[in-house]
């Protein structure tokens, strides 16, 4: 019997179709695409697992859109999936940090992995997905290479403002003052990584710390954090699809 | 991100200042064991303590020392991972970043502060030094006095109640601190205390008076500086002469007509705290002829009035009763404003909206009211006196900009 | 009966210009529960406490900056508005830097007559005790010069007895609430109602409602909730929370138990009684004594079997914010997760707090 799970958030839509404790395939679709419409999503995962809905037992979904969801049996918090997805893929993980496209959290897990708090932070835009993508539009640098750009910096410019409107004024001063790229992403890593260790520290943190969501495929995010944490995290090989995971543990459990 | 930081001072007297503050740190730290320590929010009559002898720390000044060496990100930052909300004070985050943050939390500027023994807070300046004070007192473990006094919100009054209550609470504090230290008030001493600060204090009143003077002897530059013997060695012989000395240079620059700039253009009032990580805007101006002729956080205005009573604590209440310093009704804060504008030759008003610093932010949307009805030229700029965070040079530079051309367009 | 307690408090405006006509009585509008309600009841006038509303302080924000509690903010708003015309005078007592400022907001801003400042000590001693009832003295003087009515000790005697009652009765939808027999937003409505009404119709009102609810079976298996707000003057964010399914059984909220907990001596001389109670029996962390809070918010939170907190504090509530880390390490330490918001009364921000309340009642759910 296959699960699946579909985790519906503002900028991205994911989905991922489990069986028999592995994933048999999963997807990503930004919005906006005619395949982010929940149903084409489901629809294009299951065939790529290579199975009909007849064969699907049950969806659970997920994400800011979840309620639009019609055909799961059940809906649950992004808290609660990103957790079961984290400790499925880390036995040992006890602090999630969850950086999506709009809103990022913080879990943190007891010895058994049941949550036992949580922070969320979708009113501060840095440190989210827009804005490393607004940032890549300011300084003419896809985002995908931005934290690779930042790693080859010597020393970081400091963009030391708390708030993205006044980083996003302080970016453009320095471009015009001529401070190379990199340099400036460098100051910009930190300023970000500054922001998300705030919501961090609302909660106890114990190790092992897993990243999930887009910004931890950044490299000089994640060495920037590390930094800060003083230990290494641990980096689901897809970051993005670990709601959507949790998801579809949680449709796994549900049916006994 | 500042570029610039301290003040250029202009006054010969301003520079003892840091030699005196450096000075009262080192002694504080040192006396260890020998002087009980109490923590102290500003307002707290430091006459009393002096006069028992007591080694006070007043915290706001500390806050304010390590944003001037721009150490407030740091600490700022390890307050709220403590806990403290950024809505806070900024001063408490400040220092409950350097009580709590640990190794987070940057060096403290002259090796820190004596560890008190108590902490002592007065009720009537605003609501988060109370919480402040009360979370300082669980942290370390300590009792926390709250001084209290009747509110007045319309300044002084005579009221027998309010003397009584005023009185009970000063005595009840003495009696506080006679129990910490084990020994009792000296009501000589007090008294001795009492009337040089009196002293200082008149000699300050005098100095804003001089102030009026065109050009203008002494900016807001200077004075953020100078208030500082005046408001931590209360009562002491060095605060005295610090006073006499600074009182004969601002006489001799009027009489020498010796100004803060070569030729005066305009005159600004600074309303609101200053932000004490980058002081040199107050010397912005000076390029454009500008002076911050005056500001209205510390101003002194009111001579002391003759003795009340024989006994000073008694003397204590019924003064404070009579002048409410702290009376923060905007009523009484727009006339005094539109006094000082009149009495200063004052041509613009620079409104600093202090976000954290609730007590003076809260009034300044109403003043900017008061000020456009009158006609008065005025600027908001919005930046924490405390959390360099909030400050955006770019931003601030250019509207400071827009209205130094307003200022100097508006000339005849 | 308990639907239409919501009625009153959105019909307050014309509820109360409706008494003014019918009764030829004074309003009198009051700010926070530190202001003793029966002086003013005495004087056969109408206490009723300041609300906002739930729409953008257009007025309001032209007086007071970004970065402050939004309540007194949103009440100046109405007062401009001329939602509050009707009042002959407003109490604002000494407790906060924000209520203190609408001493001056509405001296300054509104036509309103009486702007009255309380004196309240921010100590609690005798030497308090004994000012704070001479002010007490004082405000009964201006009360009788403003209503023409003289407040005789015999009937400052039988408004405490009114007002206790009151108490006794909000204590037993209290209880009937950790029952499951009254919801957190049932409660709220009472209590909200209470401050707006004539206090022996608010007594009639409850015995009904009481009655009422004595007949209910208890409430199914909501997700048992305390809550410790800074304040929430309408009912929408208990609403949401119990819409999640969780169910509010306890609370430290100035519109909640805070406002009744604890009834007035009437044994005692009045004026000394109404100064004892309404000096040191008001629990909220403007008074500066963690101890006694601590104390307060564990006889809240006795017997009701909590399985997690929420606290909702308005964003800037200096008093709040620096009790909070204390109090999240005190529910905590009783093995009770802790979900925090600080507020900013807006409406977008109810659908970001469904989020975060979904995430925390499945979480306890388990």
């Amino acid at each position: 019997m296959a699960f699946g799970g579909i985790d519906v958030g503002s900028v991205n839509t994911s989905v991922v179709i489990f069986e028999d404790a592995r994933i048999l395939s999963h997807l990503i679709v930004s919005s906006g695409e005619l395949d982010s419409e929940p149903r084409r999503a489901m629809e294009k995962a299951l065939e790529a697992a290579g199975l009909d809905w007849g064969e699907l037992a049950t969806v659970v979904a997920t994400g800011r859109g979840r309620s639009g969801v019609d055909f799961a049996q059940k809906w649950s918090s992004e808290v609660v999936c990103q957790a079961r997805g984290a400790i499925w893929l880390f036995h040992t993980a006890r602090t999630v940090i969850n950086l999506g496209a709009e809103s990022s959290r913080v879990i943190s897990l007891n010895e058994y992995g049941k949550v036992q708090s949580f922070a969320t932070n979708d009113k501060c835009a840095a440190g989210s997905g827009l804005f490393f993508e607004s940032m890549s539009y300011l300084m003419e640098v896809p985002v995908a290479e931005m934290g690779q750009l930042a790693l080859e910096a010597e020393t970081a410019e400091e963009v030391s403002s708390r708030c993205a409107v006044f980083a996003e004024s302080e970016v453009i001063s320095h471009i015009h003052r001529g401070v190379a790229k990199e340099r400036i992403l460098a100051g910009l890593h930190r300023a970000v990584a500054d922001r998300i260790l705030d919501l961090v520290s609302q909660v106890t943190i114990y190790r092992d710390i897993v990243l999930t969501g887009g910004v931890a495929r950044n490299p000089a995010l994640v060495k920037e954090l590390e930094e800060r944490l003083g230990f290494a995290v641990c980096l689901p090989p897809e970051p993005q699809i670990v709601g959507a995971l949790g998801a579809a543990l949680l449709a796994g459990k549900k049916s006994g | 991100m500042v570029t610039s930081t301290s003040a250029k001072k202009h006054l010969q007297t301003t520079l003892e200042v840091p030699a005196l503050r450096k000075k009262y740190y080192a002694e504080s730290l040192q006396q260890g064991t020998n002087r009980k320590v109490a923590w102290c929010s500003n307002g707290i009559p430091s006459e009393i303590l002096e006069a028992m002898d007591i080694n006070a720390v007043y915290l706001e000044n500390y806050a304010t020392v390590c944003a001037a060496k721009r150490l407030s990100s740091g600490f700022c930052r390890a307050g709220e991972r403590a806990g403290f909300s950024q809505d806070v004070c900024g001063y408490a985050r400040i220092l409950m970043g350097y009580l709590l943050g640990g190794e987070e939390a940057p060096e403290a500027p002259y090796g820190g502060v004596a560890k008190p023994d108590f902490l002592v807070v007065n009720s009537y300046s605003c609501d988060s030094r109370m919480g402040w004070f009360a979370t300082m007192g669980r942290t370390l473990n300590l009792p926390v006095y709250v001084l209290d006094a009747p509110y007045q919100p319309q300044g002084g009054c005579t009221e027998d109640v309010n003397v009584i209550y005023s009185e009970s609470q000063l005595e009840d504090f003495v009696a506080f601190i006679e129990e910490q230290t084990g020994t009792k008030l000296d009501r000589d001493k007090l008294r001795e205390k009492l009337d040089l600060a009196r002293r200082s204090h008149d000699i300050q009143v005098d100095i804003f008076e001089m102030r009026k003077a065109i050009p203008s002897p002494m900016g807001a530059g200077d004075a953020y500086t100078i208030v500082w013997p005046g408001m931590y060695l209360t009562g002491t012989k060095e605060c005295d002469e610090f006073y006499q000395r600074l009182h004969s240079e601002v006489s001799e620059r009027i009489e020498k007509k010796i100004g803060i700039v070569p030729e005066e253009k305009f005159r600004l009032l600074w309303s609101g705290l200053p932000f004490w990580y980058n002081m040199a805007l107050l010397n912005y101006f000076e390029e454009f002829g500008g002076v911050v002729a005056i500001e209205n956080a510390y101003f002194r205005y009111q001579k002391s009035l003759p003795s009340q009573h024989k006994d000073p604590i008694k003397d204590m209440a019924i003064s404070s009763t009579m002048r409410r310093p702290y009376a923060d009704d905007i009523e009484q804060r727009a006339e005094i404003t539109l006094d000082i504008v009149r009495d200063y030759h004052v041509d613009g008003v620079i409104l600093a909206f202090n976000p954290s610093c609730r007590l003076m932010y809260v009034l300044q949307p109403e003043l900017k009211n008061v000020l456009d009805r009158h006609e008065i030229p005025n600027l908001s700029i919005e930046c924490d006196m405390a959390d360099e965070r909030t400050y955006s040079e770019g931003q601030i530079k250019t509207r400071l900009d827009a209205f130094i051309e307003r200022m100097l367009s508006g000339r005849k | 009966m308990i639907e239409s307690l919501g009625r009153l408090r959105k019909d307050r405006h014309d509820e109360a210009r409706a008494w003014k006509e019918r009764m030829g009585k004074k309003v009198i509008g009051v700010f926070c529960c530190d202001v003793p309600e029966e002086l003013i009841y005495a004087a056969g006038m109408l206490p009723v406490r300041i609300l906002g509303e739930h729409e953008e302080a257009s007025e309001g924000n032209l007086h007071f900056p970004t970065n402050v509690c939004p309540y007194p903010t949103s009440c100046l708003d109405q007062a401009l508005k001329g939602r509050y015309d009707y009042l002959d005078g407003v109490i604002v007592p000494n407790v906060c830097d924000m209520i203190r400022a609408m001493h001056g907001a509405w001296k300054l801003n509104t036509a309103i007559p009486n702007v009255y400042f309380l004196e309240v000590p921010q100590r609690i001693s005798n030497h308090g005790v004994e000012f704070f009832r001479e002010n007490l003295a004082r405000f009964q003087r201006s009360l009788e010069e403003i209503s023409g009515n003289s407040i005789s000790s015999e009937s400052l005697k039988q408004a405490i007895d009114v007002y206790n009652r009151n108490r006794d009765l909000l204590h037993r939808a209290y209880e009937m609430r950790r029952k499951g027999l009254v919801s957190g937003v049932e409660l709220q409505e009472m209590v909200l109602s209470s401050m707006l009404i004539p206090k022996e119709e608010h007594n009639r009102l409850m015995d009904q409602c009481l009655e009422e609810a004595g007949q209910r079976h208890p409430a199914g298996d909501g997700v048992r909730l305390f809550i410790s707000a800074s304040m929430l003057d309408d009912t929408d964010f208990l609403q949401l929370i119990e819409d999640c399914g969780g169910w509010v059984i306890a609370d430290d909220m100035p519109m909640g138990s805070r406002y009744f907990f604890y009834s007035v001596d009437n044994e005692a001389e009045p004026l000394e009684a109404l100064a004892k109670r309404y000096l040191a029996r008001i629990p909220c962390p403007r008074k500066m004594l963690p101890q006694a809070r601590f104390e307060y918010v564990e006889e809240t939170l006795a017997g009701a079997e909590v399985q997690g907190v929420i606290i909702h504090n308005l964003k800037a509530c200096d008093c709040h914010l620096y009790e909070y880390p204390y109090l999240k390490e005190m529910f905590e330490a009783r093995g009770l997760p802790v979900l925090f918001f600080r507020g900013e009364e807006t409406e977008a921000e109810l659908e970001t707090q469904r989020d975060d309340i979904e995430a925390f009642i499945e979480v306890l759910r388990g």
